[in-house]
This record gives structure tokens, C-alpha cells and sequence, in this order.
């Protein structure tokens, strides 16, 4: 590669192509945090039978993890009451329909709810984004505007310089679509700084989280007879101890060393 | 099940490690954007530009350390080793390539 290939750049591609495109980045984060807040649908208002259904399996799972703060009696007595009735099936929502195996999710408006609040959301994140890069390349593609600090690799060149059309030229040189993905990928903190941290500006990240979330939409439509059974199960097993067993000790071996 | 018990009477709650993890990425997004701008005015390039990177990052480290987690981060830090001297060493890297780049390309042209 050439030493140090020098380009006569005009100062004015800053002021009208630089400067544009990071305002427009930083603006769009921002409309699509309000935009994602605002698409957001009210938690619906669910019928008494069905709420009891998922704060008894909530109840449960508490109890679950939070058995030592509790006495031994206290415990067992919670756990005798809730296997009893799970395994009766009190607390189903929908006793009748008991042993007909798993509902199917797409007869269940509930659930199409859930998914059409997750295409919104979707849809929030993809559009502006489709939308940016197709103004830039409309407007600002065919030179290069800008030098990288660090040398790439030529299989960049593609998708870096799209649209130069010089061969030889330096992969540093690159277009304006660069300075795009480089604002897509680093203004996070711009966002944390003017919205605060937990805003929901740059889909980027939001995907990360939901990637490792792992979250599956049609997690809601077990059935739920399986999984109180399944509850019962893990209540039953459970070996009681209570934290405040040996507290004594556990003072007095905090305060030994003050003597 | 011993270390179960160990938590239980000395429990970790969430919200202050979500609140020690968030004041330590927010700083180390802040500096990086600031160590960006001095390494585009100084106008480095390819490796001595990210190694400028590296030692602000290492040196930002221990200004948490001292300051921060007044030299106890055992008390702020469930891991000191991964959330305070490695953790996000790369979270900041993209802003600092972004300012960087900018502040390279203004200053050279």
C-alpha cells in the first residue's frame, strides 16, 4: 500500500455531512426510546380465576426460594396447604379443562396480545434504522469522507467504500455509511448520559439482551395442571433449615475480636 | 449447601450490584469517549492508539479502585477480579473508537 496516501478533502464535509448524520443518529435514539415507551400497551386486565392461577404458582415459587427466613412449622404448614391444593388443582384457572394436554398459543388471544406488543416493538427498532442508512446512501454515497485512525483489512472495501470505484485507494478512506455504523455502535453512552440508563435508544444492545435472556414468547402456554405438579414436586423435596438457626454463635463469633 | 447457608445469612442484593455494575460502566463509558478525543488530538494511529486505550482503561481501573471502592472492593464487588479490574475493559471501546475517529479526522484535516 501506497505510504501515505493523501486526499484533499474539502472542510465543509464535515459541517454538512458529518455533523448531519451524528445529529440525526443521536436524535433517532432518542425518538425511538419515546417511540418504544409510548408503543408499550397497558398490562391488560385479566379475570380473577386466571390471576390466581399465576400469583399461586408466584406464591410457590417464593416460598421456594425464600423457605430459611421462615420457622420450621411455618414452612411445613404453607407447603402441606400449597401441595395439597396444587395437586387437587384449586387454584386452576380452568378446572374442566384438566388433562387435555397443552393449549394451542394461537387460539389464544392473550397470547396474540403478546406477540403483536413484541412486533411493535420490532417494528420501532427496524424502521428508523432502514430508513437512516437509506437516506445516506441516497445522499452521501460515491466518495470518501473521512480516514480511519487504524488500518483494515480489503475485505471492507466493499461495504466501506461502496461506490468510490478506486481501486488501489486505501481501505482507510472510507464513506459516509462508515461513520453510520461507527455512531450506531458508540453513542450508547450519549444515550445513557441524556436518557438515563436504562433507556431503550439503541437496538443494538437490545438485542444483545434479549439474546441472552433466551426468552421464549410461547413460554406462557405450558399447561399449567403440569406445572403445579411440577411444583408440588419441587415443595416436597425441599430440606428445611432456618436462618436464624446458630445465630448466637454467629454473634458472638462477630464480636469475639471487639473484646 | 454450605455456601447456600453462606448466602442466605449474608445475602447479595441485586439492586446494589445492578447499581455498583451501572456506576462503573458509566464511567468507563465516559472516559473512553474522553480518552478518544486525546488520542484523535494527539493523533495516533492503528496499535499505539489502542494501547492508549488499554492504559487509560488500566489506569481508570484503579482510580475506582482507590476512589471508588475506597480500596476494599471486596466490599463493593461480589468478583473484585471480573467487575472491577476487567469487567467492561471492552464496553467502552466502540466510543472510543467513535471519538477518535472524529477528533483524528479533525485535527488531520
Amino acid at each position: 500500500m501506497a505510504e501515505a496516501q493523501q486526499i484533499l478533502r474539502d472542510p465543509a464535509l464535515f459541517y454538512w455531512i458529518l455533523l448531519p448524520i451524528t445529529v440525526v443518529m443521536v436524535l433517532t435514539g432518542i425518538l425511538r426510546h419515546y417511540l418504544s415507551t409510548l408503543l408499550q400497551s397497558a398490562p391488560k386486565r385479566q379475570p380473577l380465576a386466571k390471576l390466581r392461577e399465576q400469583r399461586s404458582l408466584l406464591r410457590s415459587a417464593n416460598l421456594r426460594t425464600n423457605y430459611a427466613q421462615i420457622s420450621a412449622s411455618a414452612f411445613q404448614k404453607r407447603r402441606e396447604w400449597l401441595i395439597e391444593n396444587a395437586r387437587d388443582g384449586k387454584f386452576l384457572a380452568d378446572p374442566d379443562a384438566r388433562g387435555k394436554g397443552k393449549p394451542n398459543p394461537m387460539s389464544d388471544p392473550a397470547m396474540m396480545e403478546g406477540m403483536m406488543g413484541m412486533m411493535k416493538g420490532n417494528v420501532a427498532m427496524m424502521v428508523p434504522q432502514s430508513l437512516i442508512m437509506g437516506w445516506i446512501n441516497a445522499f452521501f454515497s460515491g466518495y470518501v469522507i473521512m480516514k480511519l485512525p487504524f488500518p483494515l483489512t480489503p475485505q471492507f472495501k466493499q461495504m466501506l467504500q461502496a461506490g468510490v470505484g478506486t481501486r488501489d485507494l486505501d481501505v482507510r478512506w472510507v464513506s459516509s455509511l462508515s461513520w453510520y455504523f461507527l455512531t450506531l455502535f458508540g453513542l450508547q453512552p450519549v444515550y445513557n448520559f441524556i436518557l438515563g440508563s436504562n433507556n431503550a435508544a439503541n437496538q443494538v444492545t437490545q438485542q444483545m439482551a434479549q439474546s441472552q435472556m433466551g426468552a421464549n414468547p410461547m413460554g406462557g402456554a405450558e399447561d399449567p395442571e403440569k406445572l403445579f405438579n411440577a411444583e408440588a414436586e419441587n415443595l416436597e423435596v425441599i430440606e428445611h433449615y432456618y436462618i436464624l438457626d446458630g445465630v448466637e454463635d454467629r454473634l458472638l463469633e462477630r464480636f469475639q475480636g471487639a473484646i | 449447601m454450605l455456601d447456600e447457608r453462606e448466602l442466605a445469612t449474608r445475602p447479595i442484593v441485586q439492586d446494589s450490584v445492578q447499581h455498583n455494575a451501572r456506576t462503573v460502566s458509566n464511567i468507563r463509558a465516559l472516559t473512553a469517549s474522553l480518552f478518544g478525543v486525546a488520542a484523535g488530538t494527539l493523533g495516533l494511529e492503528s496499535i499505539p492508539g489502542f494501547i492508549f486505550y488499554a492504559l487509560g482503561t488500566a489506569v481508570v481501573s484503579v482510580l475506582i479502585f482507590a476512589f471508588k471502592a475506597e480500596s476494599e472492593p471486596k466490599a463493593y464487588f461480589y468478583r473484585p477480579m471480573a467487575d472491577l479490574w476487567a469487567g467492561d475493559m471492552f464496553g467502552g471501546l466502540m466510543s472510543f473508537v467513535l471519538t477518535w475517529t472524529l477528533f483524528y479526522n479533525l485535527a488531520k484535516a
